[in-house]
């Protein structure tokens, strides 16, 4: 993974030397609250109902065993001893009292970690995919460029203050992991028929409000000029842009009111910064560079490259739950005898994405163990080992199980997205971790679970949509109606992963539900998928085939709070 | 950065008890807003030291012509900042001096905060008029905490990949050790 060079270690200490100075003049007097707030904001301080909430960068969901450690220590010390990893791949502490805020600055920047740009309406921490590098199916490694858009974003000081926040996810593989479709822009790495490498560029996706799947603008920009090519799109938003309105002020409402003379704007400024602009060409990214950057993604020292996948090592009978951890939590590698591992972070009792100072030190240790010393954050709050040789696979089962990381379900439906909502947010219309945890008591049983097989279940304690229920299969939106928490499911929703299909929003099953009501209706929605399932059809297909009509009934069939206002 | 108040500024805006008066006469060292400027842009004789005051909302490139030294028919643009928050002068001013060549002076206007400065630097100001109650010492410090940046920008055009970082850190900072083996 990358190394910080001096440049970037000396860069991090001086920003937490900046935001030190900062704090200091707040609770000085010397800066108000709503001055400081968009200066915390860019260093991943929000203040939320308890206390602040500090989002740590993890960019583009790369960890190492170091870092994790010390984010442990920082939930044991600072914290109530956890943290939430984030469907942005970052981790979020809830409990820091603002006073701390500058030394637990200072302790990331120890191990080379910040929280710039976790918040704010400047460009957000880079996305990607969580399998990058590792991919059977990647045509282009998408980290390195992913480093040096990370590097070109931090800190851009003409695009500090759009008029919202700004997300880039980029993906190099042929399955869209990373949800590309649902960014401000999707960056997807390929290759022409001359073998060189470029950028399929999609703008004005997001959720939120008016959910909208963003658009092909750019169908092959060559890799050395993306850097110019996002500056031209982000200059159009920064002067375009409204800001006349919270809600109307993503770059999607922008795409769509303009619609082809947006598209015209930004391919006019990127002509005019190369062609016209002084030192316009100075950020067309050189070889030198590239190579540079990707030299620090070069295979971990003591990988196997050579051979091919060999037999499990274990001993006697092979149980069940070992057989059904390999189906579920191993994925396929690029190299023959390695896989990627998750750590499942959904398990009865822990909120979805939640982890315990002990448990962050657990899983550092079997990424030191068992996957040289490197980690991911998935997009689907869990953790992922990327360097594990399938000799160790059975060890490592041991370990995770021990550790409790071992629940075999990935992909299934306990396996759920959720936001902190209500409990923790400020934002949030109504609590999300009591109806996750509701759902997953419900659907303990694990054959139960495999029978209903590979679904997404998205859940959002607002229309923020931190918890992306606009791209769940099955996606649960709290919303507030008088005071009190009520829940609209939709279904049929997708990310844009093969098995979801092209990305799209879901569709509302009815009027909203009350809480109590929601495992219920849930149990319902999969009862009349099991029902009306075809011989092998997942889910989604189901949903998709059928429309909304069987789950509205099904839904409605146990409606109580609302009962009489459904006919 | 130079920083403006009342007692360095010799720029004067020219309003009447109605607000800006349509039609100026040509006098040195004025500052009109762009409705004025359009008015009399044609008459206005070429060698007269003038100032502009321009929305954030304004596409600079209507005023090229205007804009592009030497020979410049402007001294100093005025920027404005309505809210803090709001960063459409800084693809304004980056505009104008990267696209439109403007050797002038670029000031920034209106609610302007010191943690604003790097920004401002960056893109190409070289003037502020801070709000009120800011304070210069603590805008001059918000000044000095970086070393370097990664992007190119105004200042320093050359984004970090094509800089000799080694060289940069051993420059007015003290951090000759900083950038040692850095090999870019």
């Amino acid at each position: 993974m990358y190394q910080y060079t001096d440049f970037d270690r000396q860069f991090v200490r001086a920003r937490a030397a900046q935001f030190r100075d900062q704090l200091r003049r707040h609770l000085d007097g010397e800066l108000p609250d709503e001055e400081f707030r968009a200066l915390r904001l860019q260093n991943g301080w929000y203040v939320q109902r308890h206390a602040p909430m500090l989002r740590v960068a993890v960019p583009y969901g790369e960890l190492s065993s170091r870092q994790l450690h010390q984010l442990a220590r920082i939930a044991r010390e600072f914290d109530r001893d956890y943290g939430h990893f984030t469907t942005r791949q970052n981790l979020q502490y809830n409990w820091i009292p603002l006073a701390r805020a500058a030394d637990v600055m200072d302790l990331l920047a120890e191990v080379d970690m910040h929280g710039i740009q976790t918040s704010g309406n400047c460009i957000r921490n880079i996305t990607s995919d969580a399998l990058a590098g590792i991919a059977p199916d990647e045509v282009v490694d998408p980290r390195p460029y992913c480093e040096i858009l990370r590097q070109w974003s931090t800190l851009h000081p003409e695009f500090a203050f759009l008029p919202r926040k700004f997300k880039i996810a980029v993906t190099g593989a042929h399955e869209d992991r990373a949800a590309i479709g649902w960014h401000d822009i999707g960056l997807q790495l390929l290759k022409n028929d001359a073998g060189e490498v470029g950028f399929r560029v999609l703008v004005g996706g997001g959720m939120g409000r008016t959910p909208v799947i963003g658009s092909v603008i750019g169908e092959f920009v060559p890799w050395q000029q993306i850097l110019v090519y996002i500056e031209a799109i982000v200059r159009v938003y920064n002067r375009l842009g409204r800001r006349d309105n919270l809600y109307k002020a993503r770059i999607k409402i922008l795409v769509k009111a303009e619609g082809q003379k947006f598209v015209d704007a930004v391919n006019a400024e990127f002509r005019h910064i190369l062609e016209h602009d002084q030192d316009g060409a100075a950020h067309v990214i050189p070889q030198a560079e590239l190579d540079r950057v990707s030299a620090h993604f070069r295979l971990p020292a003591g990988i196997d490259v050579r051979h091919a996948g060999s037999p499990m090592r274990t001993q006697g009978d092979v149980p069940v739950a070992y057989t059904r951890w390999l189906q579920r939590n191993v994925h396929a590698h690029k190299l023959p005898a390695y896989r990627a591992v998750t750590l499942s972070l959904k398990r009865a009792g822990q909120a979805p994405g939640d982890a315990t100072g002990d448990q962050m030190d657990r899983a550092a240790e079997l990424a030191t163990r068992f996957s040289h010393g490197e980690l991911r954050v998935t997009h689907d709050q869990n953790l992922l080992l990327p360097w594990v040789h399938e000799g160790d696979l059975h060890a490592l089962w041991l370990a995770a199980r021990e550790a409790g990381f071992a629940t075999p379900n990935i992909g299934l439906l306990t396996d759920m997205i959720a936001c902190p909502g209500g409990d923790f947010c400020a934002l949030a219309n109504a609590r999300s971790i009591p109806v996750a945890a509701a759902i997953t008591e419900r659907f303990e049983d694990l054959d139960r679970l495999y029978d209903i097989g590979d679904i997404d279940l998205h859940i959002s304690g607002c229309i923020n949509s931190c918890g992306h229920h606009h791209s769940g299969h099955i996606g649960i939106l709290g919303v507030d109606k008088d005071g009190a928490e009520w829940y609209q499911i939709t279904v049929a929703g997708s990310d844009g992963s093969t098995h979801s299909g092209a990305a799209v929003p879901g569709k509302v099953v009815g009027p909203s539900f009350a809480a109590e009501e929601v495992p219920d209706v849930i149990e319902a929605v999969i009862d009349a998928y099991c029902r009306e399932r075809q011989p092998g059809e997942l889910f989604i297909d189901t949903s998709r085939r059928l429309g909304t009509g069987p789950f509205r009934a099904a839904a409605d069939a146990v409606r109580r709070a609302t009962a009489g206002a459904t006919s | 950065m130079r920083f403006i108040d009342t007692r360095n500024n010799h720029w004067h805006r020219v309003e009447g008890e109605d607000g800006p008066i349509p039609h100026p006469d040509p006098q040195p060292d004025r500052l009109l807003t762009l409705e004025q400027w359009h008015a009399v842009r044609d008459t206005w004789p070429a060698a007269l030291p003038t100032g502009v005051l321009l929305p954030n909302t304004l596409d600079v490139d209507t005023l090229a012509a205007d804009l592009r030294g030497p020979g410049a028919r402007l001294s100093l643009v005025v920027l404005q900042f309505p809210k803090w928050t709001d960063g459409r002068a800084y693809s304004q001013a980056r505009m104008i001096r990267v696209r439109h060549r403007f050797d002038g002076e670029v000031r920034a206007t209106g609610e302007v905060l010191v943690d604003m400065l790097p920004l401002l630097q960056r893109t190409g100001f070289d003037a502020v008029q801070l709000r009120r109650d800011q304070s210069v010492e603590a805008a001059v410090r918000a000044l000095g905490f970086f070393p370097g940046h990664y992007q190119g920008d105004v200042q320093q055009p050359r984004p970090a990949f094509a800089r000799d970082l080694a060289i940069e850190a051993a420059g007015p900072r003290d951090g000759t050790e900083l950038f040692a083996g850095q090999g870019i």
